[in-house]
């Protein structure tokens, strides 16, 4: 397997491809402020909820980084991400919303109360048709022979991966890093 | 009405997460729907339940939901009429 692009993101540092990326904010308003800078076409982004915006945010600077054209329909990446946290933030909001004193469950939190919502966020922004995965796991070296084993399946159409952690408990406690990922 | 208007832009502003846009960027005669402000399936059920949490307002026939959300205008004339807070 061949790595040739990696971001990390913790709330208060971005560095990608080993260069940090000067940061004025820090935690999710950090997140919000990346997607300004570096996406800004992607309404969606505001409703999703901060797990969401972590992969989202990460994938967008690593597919930059990469280059390639975008948004060309594939079957041929993967995204698999795994955490440890599964969607415990949203989870926690949306149970905010369903409390007996105030009982008023809120859709746009509810969709999001499953960690794999941000696999396919990624998958639907970049139009990737093929494998998408997320793992519940307690360390991020337990996902590198899951992303092996998925990427050399013998019957698989996949060339490549987007795959790595990408955990948070917090609106501010929040850690990815995530790879692209070549078979060969 | 007027102000009932600018008062309903601004809670589909918060309950829709519209961080980029301001009550005067949404046209109220404008569908909420399809074009408009575009809204999906999710968002819907966020402006029923806004109904029930602000103005005590449960939409019990789904029918009407069609004529209700035709715009934010629309909205505020079924509140001004159906309102039990």
């Amino acid at each position: 397997m061949r790595i040739t692009h990696e971001i990390e993101i913790t709330p208060t540092a971005v560095i990608l491809d080993g260069q940090t990326l000067t940061q004025t904010e820090t935690g999710e308003k950090m997140l919000i402020g990346l997607y300004r800078q570096h996406a800004n076409d992607y309404p969606k982004f505001f409703k999703m909820d901060t797990l969401c915006r972590l992969g989202f945010i990460a994938t967008e600077l690593l597919l930059q980084a990469e280059g390639a054209e975008r948004f060309v329909p594939t079957e041929d990446r993967a995204v698999i991400l795994a955490n440890r946290n599964a969607s415990i933030k949203n989870d926690k909001d949306y149970l905010k919303t369903i409390s007996e004193q105030d009982y008023y469950p809120s859709p746009a939190l509810f969709v999001y109360t499953l960690p794999n919502i941000v696999t396919g966020e990624i998958a639907i922004r970049n139009k990737y048709m093929g494998e998408t995965a997320f793992y519940i796991l307690d360390t991020p070296d337990q996902l590198m022979p899951i992303v092996e084993t998925t990427l050399n399946t013998p019957y698989s159409t996949l060339n490549s991966a987007i795959a790595g952690w990408c955990d948070c408990s917090d609106a501010n406690t929040f850690y990815a890093k995530i790879q692209i990922i070549w078979k060969n | 009405m007027e102000e009932l208007i600018e008062q309903l832009k601004q809670q589909i502003i918060e309950a829709l997460n519209f961080e980029d846009m301001t009550p005067a960027d949404i046209d109220a005669q404008a569908p909420l729907f399809g074009e408009g402000l575009g809204l999906d399936s999710i968002d819907a059920l966020e402006l029923i339940m806004l109904l029930d949490r602000e103005y005590g307002i449960k939409l019990a026939d789904p029918k009407s939901g069609k004529e209700v959300f035709r715009s934010v205008r629309s909205m505020a004339e079924y509140i001004e009429k159906n309102r039990t807070k």
